[in-house]
């Protein structure tokens, strides 16, 4: 019965690898996208969200089934529990790179976002993601602390963004249109990040047991 | 567990000896005392008989008190005198069986048991001479009573027997055992126990010897495997068939950019192959090995190109695991980068004077050029093919300096003179531009090849004259110390990027694209300078400054082929 569980236990972990990956492939593909790499297409990010969205729904049931089979306790409860939370992060994660990947096709030709710095931010982004999928597989405390810490840079990045979205706009050099989707695909990845920092915490949870909002109600 | 058995059995033994010792004991002296009894009636009635006869019923009235109980009966049953009872208020006794059969035999005896089966009567009656019937009875207890009496100081017995008894059993068990808790396995020759065991003392050393030498070979195996593994420039990664690593070797690690303060192996939780690289093309190589099926992929980790070949491990039929085998492509994947760029460069190098060349001829065969006009194209037809074949030549030169096949001698050549005659051969083409051209320096020797040397310190110097700015300068400086020659050509032309530096060696790079038709040269020049010098085993060193200059230095290592030289200049 127990070796069985710890089978299912290390199944899930690889499926869990498998969606991250998935995650990583789609933003990084989409942040390519926006940054005017030819070599991919979007097509691929849209056929990843699909898998994704599928994998999640597959894992959810796995999950369930372990819980109510198993009854686990302890570190095995806050795993599958951790893992849980976590598909939902990264199902959006998945969501997010495909409306990039939607809107790139509406800004590739505008001037402005090559002097932006949301090419910067979008690689911050998929370093975060990649980074807090690292720390999972590895179960590495230290690489999840720094992705929470890395989602300051973000949003800094992401308030940089609109500034010079605004004075663009104002300057009236380019495409209003553009420039919108410009911000949205600037706040994707903003929400990605905060994905990211999610993804990081449940990591540490599943680890040592306590959560960050844990922590913060206890300060309270 | 054998020390409890031996125990159980001595004293089971004891108790079932001690429960059928007693128990015939028992019946034996029942039985003795029962027919004593009967005999010691039979005996009293007799005596009483003859009494009777000789003294009359006054016998019986002189009975001690502690007698049996007598009784005298009449002929027709009537009680005439009982010790115990008043004859009056005893009933005829003519039906009582031992009276009975008295009266027939003459002499009879029977036993009657009380209600409660405690006690029974022994009855022995007699018949006397004249007819009358005496009887001596004797009540005891029966054997059942006597039994049950005995049951309490039978158990009080036993028990004291196996207290005993048990003690004794627990020594001798002890005992009995003792040499065997004792044994030496480690050592189970050197044993003095029971002569029994030694079949199994000898065979439990006879395999103890094989599975220390199995160990070993398997150990040996082992470290084996893992040296060759280790030293392999290939990484190697051997996964089971759920995905998990079972082993993998330094190189594996290092390219799959595994910390080596991560440990792969903690205890017997073994880590899928997936936490070591997860993304796509690798997943689903390891999905296609675990499948059975052989696949192999590229990846690209850190810049670096491996080639992943994935090999199934299956045995009956079923996949028991894979080979993940990863080989350094990096090297060949930027050759066969350099060498497309290089046919389409040359393609195109070659293309263009020829477009020239096959252009000009048409306009001049058409008719539509005038006689007088006809040198002026021929001119630039000589041009073009003169600029083709100097390409071509280069390309020889590169192709053979490429293939290291050239079978030239080295000999001793003297760089300053050398410098020289290239500057008398460039004298012309710096004076065009108004370049000072100038060679520094005193006599150096060095052993190398001079055709090559020659080539390689022309291209420096006509690239410094052909890129200089008009009225510029060029100097050259050879200087030699013991360890080595330094040929130094420096320019004060359009000098080079520190983006462009790291490529102009390369073959058709041209740092100013748009002006290169103006300029001339075919873009093989410095590439055979690398070349060249790699040829010599010789170092390139470039400083430039963007819109100052150049400074290409050569280097010659002298150490080894400096006293040969001397006894040559000798």
């Amino acid at each position: 019965m127990r070796t069985k569980f710890d089978e299912q236990l290390r199944q899930l972990n690889i499926e869990l690898i498998r969606m991250g990956s998935m995650c990583e492939e789609a933003i990084s593909i989409a942040a390519k996208v926006l940054d005017g790499d030819n070599t991919v297409s979007t097509e691929r990010v849209f056929s990843l969200e699909h898998d994704i969205d599928e994998l999640e729904h597959d894992i959810e049931s796995r999950c369930m089934r372990m819980l109510l089979q198993q009854q686990p306790v302890a570190k095995d409860l806050r795993v599958i529990s951790a893992a849980l939370k976590m598909i939902s992060d990264m199902e959006r994660i998945g969501d997010q790179a495909a409306d990039v990947a939607e809107l790139t096709g509406y800004v590739a030709s505008t001037v402005a976002q090559g002097k932006l710095h949301i090419t910067k931010m979008a690689k911050a982004a998929v370093m975060m993601v990649t980074e807090s999928i690292d720390a999972f597989v590895r179960a590495d405390m230290e690489t999840a602390q720094k992705v929470i810490r890395d989602d300051d840079t973000v949003d800094s990045l992401f308030i940089q963004v609109r500034k010079e979205l605004l004075a663009s706009l104002k300057e009236e050099d380019d495409n209003p249109e553009a420039i919108l989707d410009l911000l949205m695909i600037a706040k994707y990845f903003e929400r990605i990040g905060d994905h990211a920092v999610n993804l990081a915490e449940w990591v540490q949870y599943s680890i040592t047991g306590v959560h960050k909002s844990d922590e913060h109600h206890q300060d309270l | 567990m054998m020390t409890k058995r031996i125990f159980r059995a001595v004293l089971g033994i004891s108790f079932v000896a001690c429960l059928a010792g007693m128990s015939i004991a028992f019946t034996v002296l029942y039985s003795y005392f029962d027919g004593q009894l009967s005999k010691e009636l039979k005996n009293e009635a007799e005596y009483l008989a003859v009494s009777l006869e000789n003294y009359g019923t006054q016998v019986l009235e002189d009975l001690p008190e502690s007698s049996e109980r007598v009784t005298l009966i009449d002929t027709n049953g009537t009680v005439l005198f009982d010790n115990f009872f008043d004859p009056k208020t005893l009933d005829n006794h003519a039906d009582r069986e031992e009276i009975r059969q008295a009266m027939l035999t003459g002499s009879s005896k029977t036993v009657r048991n009380s209600d409660t089966f405690q006690k029974q009567t022994v009855y022995y009656a007699l018949r006397l001479d004249d007819g009358k019937i005496l009887r001596v009875s004797s009540t005891q207890y029966t054997i059942v009573a006597v039994m049950s009496g005995m049951v309490q100081p039978f158990l009080w017995i036993t028990f004291s027997i196996l207290m005993v008894v048990g003690l004794f059993a627990a020594h001798i068990s002890h005992k009995i055992v003792e040499p065997l808790n004792q044994l030496d396995l480690e050592h189970p020759e050197n044993n003095e126990s029971y002569d029994e065991l030694a079949p199994l003392l000898t065979k439990i050393s006879w395999q103890q010897r094989t599975i220390r030498e199995q160990l070993l070979a398997a150990k040996q195996k082992q470290e084996e495997f893992q040296m060759i593994t280790d030293y392999m420039q290939e990484g190697l990664l051997l996964i089971d068939s759920g995905g998990e690593i079972l082993s993998t070797n330094h190189s594996a690690l290092k390219l799959l950019g595994v910390k080596p303060e991560l440990q792969i192996f903690v205890g017997a939780h073994r880590e899928n192959v997936l936490t070591l690289n997860r993304t796509e093309p690798f997943c689903r190589t390891v999905d296609a090995v675990l499948k059975g099926k052989r696949a192999e992929t590229v990846l690209e980790l850190d810049g670096s190109y491996y080639q992943m070949s994935a090999n199934p491990v299956v045995t009956d039929g079923k996949v028991e695991g894979g080979v993940l085998l990863f080989v350094d492509i990096t090297q060949q994947k930027q050759s066969e980068t350099l060498r497309r760029e290089f046919t389409a460069n040359v393609s195109h190098e070659l293309k263009t004077p020829l477009t020239s060349i096959s252009g000009f001829a048409e306009i001049i065969k058409d008719g539509f050029v005038r006689p007088e006009d006809i040198p002026q194209f021929a001119g630039k037809i000589f041009e073009e093919s003169q600029r083709l074949i100097a390409l071509v030549g280069d390309i020889i030169k590169i192709s053979q300096l490429d293939e290291d096949t050239l079978p030239y001698e080295k000999e001793a050549v003297d760089l300053y003179s050398l410098c020289q005659e290239i500057a008398k051969r460039l004298q012309s083409a710096a004076e065009s531009k108004g370049i000072d051209f100038q060679v520094a320096g005193q006599s150096t020797i060095v052993s190398t090849v001079r055709k090559i040397a020659d080539e390689v310190i022309y291209n420096l110097c006509d690239n410094a004259i052909k890129y200089n700015r008009p009225n510029g300068k060029v100097e050259v400086a050879v200087v030699g110390s013991s360890q080595k020659a330094l040929v130094q050509v420096r320019d004060t032309g359009i000098g080079i990027s520190a983006v462009d530096q790291r490529r102009v060696f390369e073959r058709f790079y041209r740092v100013d694209k748009s002006h290169s038709k103006q300029i001339g040269g075919t873009g093989l020049g410095l590439s055979i300078v690398k070349h060249g010098a790699a040829y010599l085993g010789v170092q390139i060193g470039l400083e430039s400054t963007e819109g100052l200059g150049s400074i290409f230095t050569l280097t010659w290592p002298r150490e080894n082929d400096a006293p040969a030289l001397e006894m040559k200049q000798d």
